[in-house]
């Protein structure tokens, strides 16, 4: 029997799990926002990373199908994101059931007029967000429930009336913390027959022609292969999908990392401090790094490590979030824009407006005055980008400097506007020295944490 | 003859307008609150929530801007206020205000959603000397309020529960955004959410008094700004100064706190139209 290693970094913002193989193979992902309860979330990401172990293992037995058919390799990444979908949905139905009972709590004299409004914005969102999911892909775009159901939200609570605004906030905000911080146990198996349904449907409704004449969006080649050849797919996947659903996915060790590691019942020997696990993961990826900067919701760490991977001196902020995730977090909140639009267009600047204030929360009320000075938020936004890095090129140049190859880690690594900067300073500074920038940066400490947890078979397995 | 004037102040703040009305009589000198409204800004421009704020004062009172308003005075971020006659820096309004509110303090402590300031006043609500919180939004309302949000508590409800509590921790992170995640650490820990909120409450509370040995403030002392209404604040200032060895302070809340600097506003407003309106009478004279 395959035997796998399983690490968890549960950071201050997300929780991630990165499940390798024997030969330090990364086959199963899982990410989900932390809130209130490290166990919640240290749950639901093994299991995220299971399912996507699963869809791994199926990807390698059908490997030579993927590659010589396009329809194999698009039905796959259709299924992945209606399998999400399918999550979604579970938990969305949760959330709902609650909002309404939230809202019958509620002591305001419109209450039934509120209820209406709730049950109406429930039904313009529920069809949007199925939509977005199995025709858009959402799932790969963005995997945290609590993001997707409140963008949508908000922008129909904005559109309510202003009776409306703070009691439809505040059963969102009663609301979503104690869904969140259930488990819903969902059974692999089900949900692959239910999304394959649902891919049938999607298959069959694509017409040739939409009403106004123009071409649906099959019109690409892969989606074109697949909706022709669907039924034959469907049948030679079907079996596999029940084997890969009755396989066990052994975890023979795992490791916890992360801010929430020790609120865990993990015993010790399973528990190591994510500085270790950063720079082992990084160094892992990239054997000739020496430098490892990780900048993730709350901390901003730059490590220096030697040829095996071990730490040998690091700084971090300790007292004082500045320059963090949460950074860009609390400023795409002022903006009112989602996280992930900030970096691009941060690079759309003409020049970096200064930033006077270091601390988060100041920093956002001065981007309120900024934006009524009329500065244009590109330069506003390349401004917050460009502290941040300086910010962490103070901590590496305590640390020690940067040494031969860099790495860069850490949820904020995906932000390209950061990553302007950090490579322009670090030239500045250091000269011309090797950068990488991995795909996977944001499971940097779990793959560490998992590569340290099949190095260590011999610690017990948490009840 | 007496004769009554009104003035409008309205304070700008980082998450609130805040207007009153005020009516002074000329004979008794005496300023009365006509009328007070709050806006909550949110997502809104504030420039749009300073005139609707300000139409339903008027409005409200069948007032007419230009024949009735004698002044209007703005403080915080007053450049919002396109209609104003003057502005006037915070830190005067506020004493004035908690000197309205309390008139025999001798500090007033401005508890508003970005700082803490600690103003020592004179009898005529002047400014003598001052300390104030900067750099770190640790221990200001907006670190409350997001905390709050993050409970799913409204903010009218904060305070009260905080009164609830029997077992608070104060959480040990010093930044507002790192304490977000002692919170959470708290939630998983099991705490209960009164002992949370009041927790909080004294980890600001710790700082006030801090700034309040620094200034050597002088007992009474005026509780103003949005904070300064939070029931469980008041409580957790109250707890921790009767602790204090150093030095033991008195606490003047007042359930209009909120209001403080566009009060002070609005009576430096009409300090400054009498000073104006006379200097123009003896020119004329």
């Amino acid at each position: 029997m395959n035997k796998y290693y399983l690490g968890i970094d549960l950071g201050s913002t997300t929780s991630k799990a990165v499940i390798i193989d024997e030969n330090d193979q990364i086959i199963g992902r899982g990410i989900t926002n932390t809130r209130a309860n490290y166990k919640v979330a240290a749950d639901i990401a093994r299991e995220e990373a299971i399912y996507d172990a699963r869809f791994t293992l199926l990807s390698n037995i059908i490997k030579t199908d993927m590659e010589a058919k396009p329809e194999f390799k698009k039905y796959m990444e259709d299924i992945r994101t209606v399998f999400q979908y399918q999550q979604f949905k579970r938990r969305m139905e949760i959330l709902e059931e609650k909002l309404v009972k939230t809202s019958e709590a509620f002591p305001y004299p419109n209450k039934n007029e509120i209820i209406d409004r709730l049950k109406s914005i429930l039904n313009v969102i529920r069809p949007q967000i199925r939509h977005e999911f199995v025709h858009g892909g959402l799932g790969s775009k963005n995997q945290f429930f609590r993001d997707i159901v409140s963008e949508r939200y908000n922008l129909e609570v904005a559109k309510a009336g202003k009776e409306f605004y703070e009691p439809l906030m505040l059963a969102f905000d009663k609301s979503i913390t104690p869904v969140e911080n259930e488990m819903v146990q969902y059974n692999f198996k089900e949900l692959i027959l239910e999304s394959m349904k649902v891919l049938e449907e999607k298959y069959k409704g694509l017409a040739d022609e939409q009403e106004d004449g123009s071409k649906e969006d099959w019109y690409y080649a892969e989606l074109n292969a697949v909706r022709n050849n669907y039924k034959n797919v469907e049948l030679s996947l079907r079996e596999h999908f029940e084997l890969v659903a009755e396989q066990e996915i052994h975890i023979a060790n795992m490791v916890g990392t992360g801010y929430g590691r020790a609120l865990l019942p993990f015993p010790e020997e399973c528990i190591k401090s994510e500085i270790l696990c950063h720079a082992f993961g990084a160094h892992a990826v990239f054997p000739n790094t020496r430098t490892v900067l990780d900048i993730g919701g709350q901390d901003t760490k730059a490590i220096q490590v030697d040829s095996h991977g071990l730490v040998t001196s690091f700084h971090m902020n300790d007292r004082c979030a500045a320059g963090c995730g949460r950074y860009l977090g609390y400023i795409a909140d002022e903006f009112g824009i989602s996280l992930n639009e900030l970096g691009p267009e941060a690079m759309s600047a003409t020049k970096e407006t200064t930033i006077c204030s270091t601390c988060t929360v100041f920093a956002g009320a001065e981007v309120k005055e900024l934006i009524h000075n009329g500065e244009e938020r590109p330069n506003i936004l390349a401004g917050l980008h460009k502290a941040i890095v300086q910010r962490a090129m103070s901590l590496i140049a305590r640390s020690g400097g940067v040494k031969n190859e860099f790495t860069f880690t850490g949820g904020v690594a995906r932000n390209q506007a950061v990553l302007k900067y950090v490579k322009q300073m670090v030239t500045e500074s250091y000269g011309e020295v090797t950068m990488n920038i991995h795909t996977d940066s944001i499971f940097m400490g779990a793959l560490g944490g998992a590569m340290f947890a099949r190095r260590n078979v011999t610690a017990a397995l948490p009840a | 003859m007496s004769n009554t004037i009104y003035t409008m102040g309205v304070d700008v703040g980082g998450s609130y307008v805040k207007g009153v009305l005020l009516a002074y009589d000329d004979a008794t000198q005496k300023h009365t609150i006509v009328d007070k409204q709050t806006e909550k800004i949110r997502k809104r421009n504030p420039k749009d929530v300073v005139v609707e704020l300000v139409d339903t004062l008027l409005e409200r009172n069948n007032l007419n801007y230009d024949k009735d308003i004698k002044y209007l005075a703005s403080t915080g971020e007053g450049e919002m206020v396109e209609k104003k006659t003057g502005h006037f820096y915070s830190m005067t309004t506020h004493a004035k205000g908690g000197i309205f509110f309390a008139p025999n303090a001798k500090t007033v402590v401005d508890m508003g959603g970005l700082y803490v300031r600690a103003v020592k006043v004179d009898s005529k609500g002047k400014v003598i000397d001052y300390k104030m919180t900067g750099q770190c939004a640790s221990g200001s309302g907006q670190f409350i309020e997001n905390i709050s949000r993050y409970l799913g508590l409204a903010i009218e409800e904060v305070g009260e529960i905080s009164l609830k509590a029997d077992n608070p921790e104060v959480p040990s992170g010093i930044c507002a955004v790192l304490a977000e995640t002692d919170v959470i650490n708290l939630v998983s820990k099991g705490l209960s959410t009164p002992n949370i909120v009041k927790g909080i409450n004294l980890s600001i509370a710790q700082r006030v008094v801090k700034l309040l040995g620094a200034l050597n403030a002088e007992t009474p002392i005026a509780l103003v700004g949005g904070m300064g209404m939070n029931v469980g604040m008041i409580q957790a200032v109250e707890e921790l100064s009767q602790e204090n060895k150093k030095a033991s302070f008195e606490f003047i809340p007042h359930p209009d706190a909120i209001y403080s600097g566009a009060v002070g506003a609005a009576i430096w407003g009409g300090y400054r139209y009498y000073k104006l309106k006379d200097k123009q009478t003896a020119v004329v004279a």
